[in-house]
């Protein structure tokens, strides 16, 4: 985590609309502002990567571990939660069936940060992202994520048509 | 790579054949490479087909080196003549050579620039009988007798396996130990049924930078003197008692008693013997030196189509056989040909061969001409390229040279009306995983088999990183659209590839579940600086739309993501399928077309030239292709390119008044205006036109090589992996 990348508005504005967001939750440890915006992002970055790094075998596109960081509203360019669920169920069929599936370039991430949440607990995410290959490529990318109960899931740009 | 020049940045019946071919099994290959298993690499320049005076060039063998790998950079090259024999000593210098006489004011400068900026109208012409013109016989101390095997004429020709046996091949493995860089001896086969194939047998040769006492052509000395159609001696090699015989063969065709090898060609008496003899040639290459052979048909369109009573050219089935006899050695084709400023580009033209007096002796090439200095065989979207590719083949593109002569101009002057030389106008570019070890003989021609390779004219583009990747579903698409973006832009920035698990480059295929998204990224550098082309005025054909763009400063206007689907391997069996002319069934590939088009409106351009772009293809559910093909000129060029942005037929951009064929004039299309259009080009009627050298120029295109995707469910890409 780098800390110093959190603005000190961030941190005001995080903590305050974190509180809204996470009023509710029933996981009776809603956040108390930056700390626990931190917590929430560190929790992410760690169970997201772990996720995402997995997903080169077939027990870990079998695991409901990457499809649980997905909020059920995820929408991004038009792809949903349930395409998701599909996509990582027919990787894992088809590399039951063929040894040579190539899968897809597996990245983890860091330096996260959360920021310029609104009432919904809707907040964005900033990242860097790399990959973990012979060639290492990094790069920082930030997305709409959701905090309920003090957990991130990813919610995406809610469209439901992309140009990308 | 160091550039020494100032860049901008610098019918066969084919079912009777079928039974012959003797087809290497064809394993379904691997998926593309685990990239952490890929060596490091780059993508490094050459050429493997031109002339000397070894046979009908115009340069010594220093001569044409020097050209190639210094004045032009190349960072490999390979010396190719025309298989038969010569009466010439292309082991001779220059007269002059080097230094330079200061009359002639040319720079004798050892860095460059290169070439110099002026040269003087004369040039500096190879001299008849002086330096390489002068003749065997005249120059070697043993005269006419140490020229070996048949014949009669005076002077004695000498035939092409003893040149390079005995006397290129020291020459050519002194130059790249003194330029320390790869450069060896091939041949351009002059082909048995067809016309001219690009070959080397490298198995023997030591070019740097490999160590040890003097190596040899003599395995590419033997495959001229047994496959040659030029080469009619008989003396299997003299002392070297050569057999031409293929182990395991299937062929019917007996080998002569005296010469060992199969006699003859195609003929009204013998049809199809000499592309059965070619596919036998092939075998040998794959039995020989199979991971150091290649055999790569050039300018294939020229001679127009398959003859089984002549040496004409290929049809989709030649070449059909020739993949499935050694997929390892015949895995592709120059369809980009050299001869790019000659009157005719790359000499393609209607009626070929026509005179006055004999107005019906001509060929027409294949397509009639080229379409932006490529055959139709690759420049025709869903045509004979595709079809191949549709298959799931390894059939690879690249470009040559086949640089003999400047035409009325003399060896270092800069304008031509006939060919480029190595690296003046065409480039491959080869992918060589060297790791950490010098660049080798071995890791280009690995390269060349492995279709990790693109070609480009005049500079267009000097890098390429062109990937397809498999989406990370759990990725956000935006982040991971800049990932993949950012690794090529991060491999055009190394002049290397992607080597990321889950991406494919070019020659590769990336295999992918049934209804996965796939995000194809590439970046290009568009060199900056000026090019080779001596002419800074306007280019004419981008004068007509009114864009004003510096002959010699092309800048890439848009780039085309082509592609098509792969059904599978076509069965030599089915006929109808698997031999036509250009244009037929077989040779078609309908489902091939421009899936997407690049320009400055929709990619990432930066002040070094790169430009970065990606898209995605949303569930892919049948196994296809994509490649590359950009230009300098956009959709819908007058005379240049139609409102799709295919390149146009070049033969009929041009005006005409060949005195062999007709007396008839007709005027040019695109006029050349500027006061600096050179005084060579054709003029009708007191007007200039683009024609020549600057027609070449002003027409740029590059070609990438394909990456297969292959659908878990659907049709194996079986060629690649």
């Amino acid at each position: 985590m780098n800390l110093s990348r959190i603005s000190s508005s961030t941190i005001v504005l995080s903590a305050l609309l974190t509180l809204g967001a996470c009023g509710g939750g029933s996981s009776g440890g809603s956040g108390t502002g930056f700390d626990s915006l931190l917590v929430f992002a560190n929790t992410f970055a760690s169970q997201y990567t772990g996720g995402l790094s997995s997903l080169n075998t077939s027990t870990g596109l079998n695991s409901k571990v990457v499809p649980d960081l997905f909020d059920a509203r995820y929408l991004d360019g038009g792809f949903s939660k349930a395409d998701l669920s599909a996509a990582l169920a027919s990787n894992a069929q088809a590399l039951g069936a063929s040894p040579e599936l190539s899968l897809f370039p597996v990245a983890g991430i860091t330096n996260v940060t959360l920021s310029g949440c609104d009432s919904n607990g809707i907040c964005t995410l900033n990242a860097t992202l790399t990959n973990s290959d012979v060639d290492t490529t990094t790069v920082n990318f930030s997305t709409k994520v959701a905090i309920v109960n003090g957990q991130v899931y990813l919610y995406g740009d809610q469209s439901s048509t992309t140009s990308i | 790579m160091i550039k020494k020049f100032p860049l901008r940045h610098t019918a066969v019946a084919v079912a009777s054949l079928a039974g012959l071919i003797s087809v290497v099994a064809i394993q379904p290959a691997a998926a593309a490479d685990k990239a952490n298993t890929k060596a490091a690499g780059n993508y490094v320049s050459g050429d493997f087909h031109n002339h000397t005076t070894c046979s009908d060039g115009s340069l010594s063998m220093k001569k044409l080196i020097d050209k190639s790998v210094k004045t032009f950079g190349l960072d490999w090259f390979v010396q190719a003549d025309h298989g038969g024999s010569s009466a010439r000593n292309c082991t001779l210098s220059e007269d002059p050579f080097e230094p330079v006489p200061s009359a002639l004011g040319l720079t004798n400068s050892t860095t460059g620039p290169f070439p110099p900026n002026t040269y003087p109208t004369t040039g500096q012409p190879a001299s008849t009988g002086k330096g390489p013109n002068q003749t065997w016989e005249a120059t070697l101390p043993g005269g006419r007798t140490a020229i070996k095997g048949d014949g009669t004429a005076v002077p004695k020709a000498m035939w092409r396996w003893q040149e390079i046996k005995e006397f290129q091949y020291k020459v050519t493995e002194d130059e790249s130990r003194a330029r320390q860089k790869p450069i060896w001896i091939g041949v351009e086969q002059n082909t048995p049924g067809h016309e001219h194939v690009s070959t080397t047998v490298l198995q023997g040769q030591l070019p740097w930078p490999q160590a040890g006492v003097m190596g040899n052509a003599t395995l590419q000395a033997q495959y001229e003197y047994c496959f040659d159609r030029s080469d009619t001696d008989t003396s299997r090699g003299a002392e070297n008692q050569w057999d031409c015989s293929v182990t395991g063969t299937t062929s019917t065709d007996a080998l002569n008693a005296t010469s060992r090898k199969i006699s003859g060609t195609n003929t009204a008496a013998t049809p199809d013997l000499g592309h059965r003899k070619t596919l036998e040639g092939i075998k040998w290459m794959n039995e020989k030196a199979p991971t150091t052979s290649y055999f790569i048909p050039a300018h294939l369109e020229r001679a127009g189509f398959y003859n089984p009573i002549g040496n004409n050219g290929f049809n989709i089935e030649h070449l059909r056989n020739f993949n499935n006899t050694a997929p390892n050695v015949a895995f592709g084709f120059e369809s980009m040909p050299g001869h790019q400023a000659s009157e005719q580009r790359g000499e393609y033209a209607p009626n070929r061969g026509a005179s006055l007096a004999n107005p019906t002796a001509g060929v027409d090439s294949v397509g009639l001409g080229t379409y932006g200095g490529t055959g139709i065989y690759a420049a025709k979207i869903g045509g004979v390229w595709d079809a191949l590719l549709g298959e799931g083949r390894n059939w690879w593109f690249f470009a040559s040279s086949d640089y003999h002569n400047r035409g009325a101009f003399g060896p270092d002057q800069r304008e031509s009306n006939q060919d480029f030389q190595p690296g003046e106008y065409q480039k491959d570019y080869v992918m060589v995983r060297k790791g950490t070890n010098n660049l080798s003989a071995e890791g280009i021609i690995n390269g060349l088999r492995s279709g990790n390779s693109f070609a480009a004219s005049g500079d267009l583009i000097d890098r390429l990183a062109f990937v397809a990747c498999a989406a990370n579903p759990a990725l956000p698409r935006a982040a991971f659209k800049t990932l993949v973006e950012k690794a090529a832009s991060n491999a055009v920035a190394q002049n290397a590839e992607v080597r990321i698990n889950g991406c494919a480059t070019m020659g590769e295929k990336l295999v992918v579940a049934p209804g996965a998204d796939v995000v194809v990224a590439i970046a290009v550098r568009d060199p900056q600086g000026t090019n080779n082309s001596p002419y800074s005025f306007p280019n004419p054909s981008l004068k007509q739309i009114n864009i004003t763009q510096p002959l010699n400063a092309p800048v890439l206007d848009h780039l085309d993501v082509i592609g098509g689907n792969v059904t599978g391997y076509v069965s030599p069996a089915d006929t109808a399928k698997y031999a036509g002319r250009e244009g037929s069934a077989a040779a078609s590939n309908p489902s091939a077309g421009i899936k997407k088009v690049f320009n400055s409106t929709n990619w990432t351009a930066t002040a070094d030239g790169v430009r970065v772009m990606s898209y995605r293809i949303p569930a892919v559910k049948v196994s296809q292709y994509f490649r590359l093909r950009g230009t300098n000129l956009p959709p819908a060029t007058p005379f240049e390119t139609d409102a799709s942005g295919n390149p146009l037929n070049d033969y009929d951009l041009l005006p005409f008044f060949d005195a062999s064929k007709t007396d008839a004039v007709q005027p040019g299309k695109v006029v050349c205006a500027e006061a600096a259009c050179p005084a060579h080009l054709r003029t009708v009627n007191g007007v200039k036109y683009s024609s020549f050298d600057v027609a070449a120029w002003a027409d740029l295109w590059f070609y990438s090589n394909p990456i297969y995707v292959e659908v878990s469910n659907s049709v194996k890409v079986a060629g690649t992996k």
